[in-house]
């Protein structure tokens, strides 16, 4: 690893990515005063037998890359070139890795809502999957929990609970569950299982009593609680990501050269991710939800109020996992997006053939709408988990005045506002490599449902995770590239919060920009599509029916700027929550007008 | 002079005949049985004596038999009665006699009226016993009329149905059905939607707050016995604590006014903890009595509070005075506090200190909405249907009379008296002629505040012409 550089004199950036499959490169260049991504690569991981070093596959993603630009940084002996010269090297070069599974991590804590959701949010924020949850309220009598923490095998335990100067009795009980019980890491024979204690300041040195033998790794950290109204997951995520390095990347073959490689810190993807989009949001002041959905997993991230969250819905995914997406979606509920009869033996079928036969695409046009029905109940299920984990602080106490008295709010309610959310952003296969952009609106107005002006956007090669750790380096440099050419903006959806009389008027608009110029209404049920061009903006007026917000309450009109896009301006009638009908005739109809009002399917543009 | 004096003294003589002379009898005297009751009503009517009484003394004899067949109505004291048809009550009560044999010599009045009353209830009577009546005027100087009695006996009888409220009795069927409804709605799986009680869902936060900062629970029963509804429902609360605080091992103190309530409050927290798996952490000595007296208790659990500083504090039963010290005391000191009553004086004081606070009929809600049981809920449910049926009718009586006063429009005055008369009161299924005529009374009053306004718009116009006339001249 070189010593940090000046930023001013960052100009070439290469960064990798390596995922379970593939590893992804990518060149950031400073031209013309700004810095644009200029080239990209990728090559298989290399992480398993037979190669067993990931660097080889990093050394291929980026040769490919130095052959597009051509440019050389890969010196004689295999290493990346640095500092950058006019022809040759990089001035930083950064990695994140998903390779190997990711980090998996089991939490604990006192109190499931308080402590044990503090934990887990820590862990899922430093890029984890959380594989279980153990807390004294959970439901489980002690030898179970014994039994669930020994089938685990986590690549490090976080134990947390009891504020500082909390409860000591309840933390020792969990710590006296995990260590007889003796997980065992997934890497490693000869590797000790780390323990990352953040708890009651009071209980440590009895913590450290308990797993002082047994062959456990204990780090202790600041209390991620040290008062009920208040988080502290800074300390606790460094640390995950210190032992991440230390530990968890030392055991994966070719890290710990990798690791020398680096100018900053390799960061697990998902953590990644969750660090631009609040780079992001906090530089431009928006809120921001972000969506990958993968094969097996689906990771949700949301900035809202710079409260940062993320969770992974385990399983939820468009190959390994559709079958559950299926059984927890149930069928008929993904077929109310598909707008004309399909038979269900077919459809199990092709349910069973995608989860055994990942990489097969649809290669039909009603396989298409019926996997991106899939998908729509996958990112749906996943965003109402992400609702009901990013919620306010429980355990809090309130204050009250009497004009309280008959709206007493509880603790606890979700942070997610659609009608606060200003960007959308999308990625993952079935989202960013659908034939038009079209798709990829609609599926994400469907499944995420979008209230007052929105805009859209994908990812265009999953370039966040590199962004993501590039922000912590050179924050500048992150946020331009991330705005001109990591997202392919789709377009601004604008919907009305309320349920619309069908037929009746929705909201009348008028849009003027350059080009263009109209005015109209929607009506309830309607969703329609105006051209506006990536880079073009325009002002919007809205003049909502009784009852329908559009961001300034109900029946209030509304000004702002909208931004163009791909897809261009999308008006939705339909009203929020989405109903669809229930009778199966008229829900096809109604989702035949709808593929046509946005041009979902057209044939001429399908791109192949 | 002669002729004066004559005359004087026929005059004085015709006064004094006057004033010593019986008033005439009352006429028309007529006894029926009073509808809608249990048989113990009579209602006596009668024309009043001509010339008028000071009063009327009413007579009543318990007899065997139908009615009085050619006698008189107007029978002196001690006439009988002749030609008497088939007994109604063959045996009669004690003390009956055979209408035969009908005297109201030596009777004691049952009531006196005074004289321009023209009817009495009669509310002594026996179901199944018939009666006959008799009524008597009285002057002012005690002179007493000759007896007039009914024509026939009376039998009050036991109305199975009271006709009066026939709609009282449709709203209760239909509040049984739809309770009926929802508990069979709930029982068949189907979801029963109860609005979500923040004060309730708070249980588990403020017991989980209690655990992460190690300290302990204060349950406050109230003050009042276990006789009061509220103390019960505060019970039905205490269990679900407690089996939470036995759930995350928290600690939980109940301290008590009154010894009943102690007792009950041990059997369920005892409870609360054997079903939650943990009767080994129940300790029965965390559930205590202080005091009768309502403030030692007040300064008792205050000082607990001030020492112990409980994490969580729930105030759930009868509460007076004490309520804003308690809740002020547990807000000092850090306390997430959840309060519930029905006492509509301390619920500003709670809902001020408290973080959640349950307000009357949520409060008794508690058990069906923490319970979870089919039953409970399906009446819950019930029971909201009929309020809502009520507040429908509050509304919709405000509206018709609102309008029949605005609009004088006859049809609404009868729609607005059915609402308030015969569904909420007690006029039966259909108007009657008294409702009518008040109705009528009513926009005759008001025709009459509107002429007599007009008339002095009027005059006072005059008045102001007259005035602005001089003032030209």
């Amino acid at each position: 690893m070189t010593t940090a550089l000046d930023p001013e004199k960052i100009k070439v950036i290469l960064a990798t990515d390596c995922g379970s499959t593939t590893t992804k490169a990518i060149l950031i260049q400073y031209v013309d005063g700004e810095y644009r991504q200029t080239h990209r690569g990728e090559a298989p991981t290399t992480v398993e037998k037979p190669f067993a070093d990931v660097t080889m596959g990093v050394v291929n993603s980026v040769t490919e890359i130095g052959e597009l630009a051509n440019r050389r940084f890969i010196d004689d002996d295999g290493k990346i070139i640095s500092p950058a010269t006019e022809t040759e090297g990089c001035d930083i070069y950064i990695s994140t890795s998903s390779a190997g599974g990711g980090l998996q991590m089991m939490v604990a804590g006192v109190v499931r809502e308080m402590t044990g959701d503090s934990a887990k949010r820590a862990a899922l924020g430093a890029g984890a999957i959380v594989m279980d949850v153990i807390a004294s309220n959970d439901d489980r009598r002690p030898h179970e929990q014994i039994q669930r923490i020994r089938d685990l095998r986590p690549d490090m335990i976080l134990i947390s609970g009891g504020i500082d100067g909390g409860t000591t009795t309840h933390v020792i009980q969990i710590c006296e569950l995990v260590a007889p019980a003796k997980p065992q890491p997934r890497f490693g024979s000869d590797y000790e299982m780390p323990i990352i204690y953040a708890g009651n300041k009071e209980a440590r040195d009895s913590v450290t009593d308990v797993f002082r033998e047994g062959g456990f790794d204990l780090q202790i950290c600041e209390n991620l609680r040290p008062v009920l109204e208040m988080e502290n997951l800074g300390p606790a995520r460094d640390k995950i990501h210190d032992i991440f390095l230390e530990h968890v990347m030392a055991q994966a073959p070719g890290y710990d050269k990798l690791m020398t490689w680096t100018d900053a810190p390799i960061m697990p993807t998902p953590g990644a991710v969750g660090d631009i989009l609040q780079t992001v949001a906090r530089i431009q002041g928006i809120n921001v939800v972000g969506v990958d959905i993968g094969g097996a997993t689906t990771d949700v991230f949301s900035v809202f109020d710079e409260t940062f969250n993320r969770t992974v819905s385990a399983n939820l995914g468009m190959s390994y996992s559709i079958s559950n997406v299926c059984a927890e979606a149930t069928m008929p509920n993904v077929l109310r997006w598909v707008p004309f009869d399909m038979d269900e033996r077919q459809l199990r079928n092709h349910v069973k053939n995608k989860m055994i036969r990942p990489t097969t695409i649809p290669q039909t046009k009603e396989a298409l709408m019926f996997e991106q029905a899939v998908a729509r109940e996958a990112l749906r299920l996943a965003y109402i988990q992400h609702k009901e984990f990013a919620t306010t602080l429980k355990g809090v106490q309130k204050q009250r005045t009497v004009g309280d008295t008959f709206s007493q709010e509880s603790t606890g309610d979700t942070i997610v506002n659609n009608m606060k959310l200003d960007l959308l952003v999308a990625s993952g296969g079935v989202l960013s490599h659908a034939p038009r952009m079209h798709q990829t609106a609609m599926l994400l107005i469907d499944a995420f449902e979008p209230e007052g002006v929105t805009r859209l956007a994908k990812d265009s090669i999953f370039m966040m995770p590199h962004l993501g750790v590039l922000s912590a380096v050179h924050p500048q440099a992150a946020t331009q590239v991330f705005d001109r050419d990591c997202l392919i903006y789709l377009g601004t959806c604008v919907a009305g919060k309320g349920l619309p009389k069908p037929g009746k008027t929705c909201f009348k608009y008028t849009v003027k920009g350059d080009t263009l110029n109209e005015s109209g209404e929607i009506r309830g049920g309607d969703i329609t599509m105006l051209p506006l061009e990536p880079g073009q903006t325009a002002t919007i007026e809205c003049d909502p029916a009784r009852g329908i917000d559009l961001g300034a309450g109900p029946g209030k009109r509304i000004t702002k700027d909208v931004q163009g896009g791909t897809v261009g301006l999308i008006l939705d009638g339909r009203g929020r929550p989405l109903a669809l009908p229930e009778d199966r005739a008229t829900c096809q109809a109604t989702i035949g007008k709808w593929i046509e009002g946005v041009q979902m399917y057209e044939e001429e543009a399908v791109a192949v | 002079m002669t002729r004066f004096l004559a005359v004087l003294m026929a005059m004085f003589f015709a006064v004094t005949v006057a004033y010593a002379a019986a008033p005439a009898p009352p006429t028309d005297v007529v006894a029926t049985d009073e509808p809608n009751d249990v048989g113990n009503q009579v209602q006596l009517t009668w024309k009043g004596s001509a010339g008028g009484a000071a009063g009327y003394m009413i007579f009543r004899k318990a007899v065997v038999g139908d009615q009085l067949s050619g006698a008189s109505q107007l029978e002196s004291v001690g006439e009988t009665a002749t030609g008497v048809t088939e007994p109604v009550n063959p045996e009669g009560p004690d003390g009956a006699v055979r209408i035969e044999d009908l005297s109201f010599a030596d009777d004691e009045p049952i009531a006196a009226v005074s004289g321009g009353e023209t009817s009495y209830l009669d509310e002594t009577v026996e179901a199944g016993t018939s009666y006959m009546y008799a009524v008597q005027a009285v002057s002012a100087t005690n002179e007493v009329s000759p007896l007039a009695i009914t024509e026939k006996p009376v039998t009050p009888t036991w109305d199975w149905i009271n006709e009066s409220k026939l709609w009282f009795l449709f709203i209760m069927l239909t509040i049984s059905l739809v309770v009926i409804l929802f508990v069979m709605i709930a029982k068949s799986g189907r979801p029963v939607k109860v609005r979500k009680i923040a004060g309730l869902e708070a249980v588990n936060e403020a017991v989980g707050r209690a655990t992460e900062m190690g300290r302990s629970c204060l349950f406050v029963p109230g003050i009042l016995d276990i006789n009061d509804i509220q103390t019960v429902a505060g019970l039905t609360v205490l269990s679900n604590v407690a089996k939470t605080a036995a759930k995350y091992d928290a600690k939980l103190e109940v301290p008590t006014a009154r010894s009943l309530v102690m007792t009950a409050a041990r059997e369920t927290v005892q409870g609360s903890f054997l079903s939650a798996g943990r009767p080994d952490a129940y300790n029965e000595d965390d559930i205590y009595y202080l005091t009768d007296e309502q403030f030692g208790y007040t300064a008792g659990v205050q000082g607990k509070m001030v020492r112990d500083k409980p994490a969580a504090c729930f105030y759930m039963g009868a509460f007076y005075a004490e309520s804003l010290i308690l809740a002020e005391t547990g807000n000092a000191i850090g306390a997430i506090q959840v309060a519930g009553t029905a006492m509509p004086s301390q619920l500003p004081f709670f809902v001020a200190a408290c973080d959640y606070t349950l307000i009357g009929e949520e409060f008794f809600a508690a058990s069906a909405y923490l319970s979870g049981d089919p039953e409970q809920l399906g009446s819950l449910k019930g029971q909201d249907m009929g309020k809502v049926i009520a507040a429908l009718l509050i509304v919709l009586g405000c509206l018709f009379s609102t309008l029949f006063v605005l609009t004088q429009s006859e049809k609404l005055g009868e729609i607005s008296a059915y609402i308030s008369e015969n569904i909420l009161g007690e006029e039966g299924l259909e108007l009657n002629d008294s409702q009518r005529e008040n109705i009528q009374a009513q926009m005759d009053q008001t025709k009459a505040v509107e002429a007599r306004n007009k008339s002095m718009a009027e005059l006072r116009q005059s008045i102001l012409d007259r005035a602005a006339g001089a003032d030209g001249t």
